[in-house]
């Protein structure tokens, strides 16, 4: 995952706040003490929404824990211990970054990417084995995202299919998944959380990949052809736009059929505000810099 | 299935009044209204939703009614039918009528293997794709339909409301107090600034070092 989902922070409450930053150490915390301190470089933000998302909807009474922990040695922090939701966060955490890193390695050879791989690989192994469904969806869906890759696929729908079902998969947790209705919620929540995540990605790298001549479903999709890289992504950014914001629409009506039973506010912040400032962000709508030219 | 507490599945609390219950249902039915989940994959689950959030209303309507003695009126529910019934025997009605029953992929499946492509394909095949989540391709489809047959109220409709949703999350999040980039710290400098410019203009200084 790639750390988009973030909140708005100066719309949270502070308590939302502080319980959003306990459920993010908690799933640090979580990969520290399972799988090794080290392997804590690996967290990012949408493991800890995932976490909070999940936590929402399951009948579980969360332990708050005030304590010191080894990247804040000096300050203690609030964190949710002891929940098997935050602990299956962090397992994805790691299940991701492993095949992250995978991919970077192929892609090109480097120092950092065979060292993380090194540093994983034992835990990797041994959660392939405890996930083992779950993993083998999440290869399928690689596998195929490879095979598009390759062909130069030049629909930015068709690219992010197999990203949207990687997370579709990964967000129906079972355990919380009491009815068949919940689990197609979550699936639907997933799935355009994924195709979100993969646009953005795909918005925020088309200038390294133009230079690098890698693929982008962007750049194949809208023929760029040798012109300004500002004025191309000026081009097609009301395109993109469109799909992205009509993501976020579609995962904020199947978060309001979800039956919330907590993290209502946090949840909220993150999917009507956070997200959209990061999108704003990435397509540069109305940045600074503009602001500024035009007085 | 367990009875819900009504009051909390119209999110007010216990002993409201009638005025505040139905300004709570009339939300409640906006929000999960089936023009705000046409084409899309929970649309029943919305319906659900829709009938509980019914049942709750008539069920504190008719307590109401009971308690106050008097006041008939105001209980009749939304039943958010009356739309998309089609019962041709043609091919494309056929493909329609799977769409609506959820069996995307034989419809998808009929579609791809027709020879001919006129409009009402283009339209289908932009339903699929909403369905499935492909909206930049649901747009261009629809877009195409239209373009084939610009007097079609369907295709139109269909083309605005993929717009209409669009709309709709922003001004969700507008509501709830998203604010656009400009107000950040850039333009409070630009304020102040321009503040300061103005005072200097006046003959006072409201920042002393510039």
């Amino acid at each position: 995952m790639f750390g988009y989902i973030v909140p708005e922070k100066p719309e949270m409450k502070i308590k939302e706040y502080e319980l959003f930053r306990a459920y993010y150490c908690g799933v640090c915390c979580s990969i520290g003490k399972r799988h090794g301190q080290l392997k804590r470089l690996t967290l990012n933000y949408d493991s800890a929404f995932l976490a909070v998302l999940l936590s929402a909807i399951a009948e579980e009474q969360i332990d708050v824990r005030i304590k010191r922990c080894a990247v804040h040695p000096f300050q203690k922090r609030h964190i949710i211990s002891g929940s098997p939701i935050v602990d299956y966060a962090s397992d994805i955490n790691i299940i991701l970054a492993y095949y992250n890193l995978e991919d970077k390695q192929r892609d090109e050879a480097s120092f950092v990417s065979s060292a993380g791989l090194v540093m994983l690989r034992k835990d990797f192994r041994r959660l392939r084995e405890q996930y083992r469904d779950k993993c083998e969806v999440i290869e399928r869906q690689l596998d195929e995202l490879m095979r598009l890759e390759k062909e130069k696929c030049p629909s930015m729908d068709m690219a992010a299919e197999p990203f949207a079902r990687l997370m579709e998969e990964i967000t129906a947790y079972k355990p919380v998944c009491t009815d068949s209705g919940r689990e197609e919620i979550l699936r639907w929540i997933g799935y355009n959380l994924g195709k979100w995540i993969y646009l953005m990605d795909a918005f925020d790298d088309i200038e390294k990949d133009i230079k690098n001549q890698n693929y982008n479903p962007l750049i194949c999709q809208f023929r760029y052809e040798n012109q300004d890289v500002s004025e191309f992504r000026q081009q097609i950014r009301s395109k993109v736009e469109f799909t992205l914001i009509y993501s976020l629409n579609e995962i904020s009506k199947a978060f309001e059929l979800l039956d919330i039973k907590a993290n209502k506010g946090i949840l909220e912040n993150i999917i009507y505000m956070g997200m959209l400032r990061k999108t704003e962000n990435t397509l540069g709508i109305r940045r600074c810099s503009e602001v500024e030219k035009s007085v | 299935m367990k009875l819900k507490n009504p009051y909390e599945v119209l999110g007010i609390r216990e002993g409201a009044s009638e005025d505040e219950i139905k300004a709570a249902y009339r939300e409640l039915v906006k929000k999960y209204h089936p023009d705000q989940y046409q084409n899309n994959p929970l649309a029943k689950l919305a319906e659900e939703k829709l009938r509980e959030i019914n049942e709750a209303y008539d069920y504190l309507m008719k307590n109401a009614s009971a308690r106050n003695n008097a006041q008939a009126g105001g209980s009749r529910s939304y039943d958010g039918r009356g739309w998309n019934r089609n019962d041709g025997n043609d091919f494309f009605s056929q493909v329609k009528s799977h769409i609506n029953s959820g069996n995307i992929k034989l419809a998808e499946d009929m579609l791809d293997s027709a020879g001919r492509r006129p409009a009402e394909w283009y339209y289908l095949k932009g339903l699929i794709f909403m369905r499935k989540g492909w909206y930049d391709e649901a747009y261009n489809h629809l877009q195409r339909a239209v373009n084939m047959d610009p007097s079609n109220y369907e295709y139109r409709s269909a083309l605005d409301r993929m717009t209409v949703s669009y709309n709709t999350y922003r001004g969700n999040s507008y509501r709830r107090g998203f604010t656009k980039n400009e107000n950040d710290l850039c333009t409070f400098c630009q304020w102040l600034w321009c503040a300061d410019c103005l005072c200097e203009c006046a003959g006072g200084d409201l920042i002393k070092c510039c």
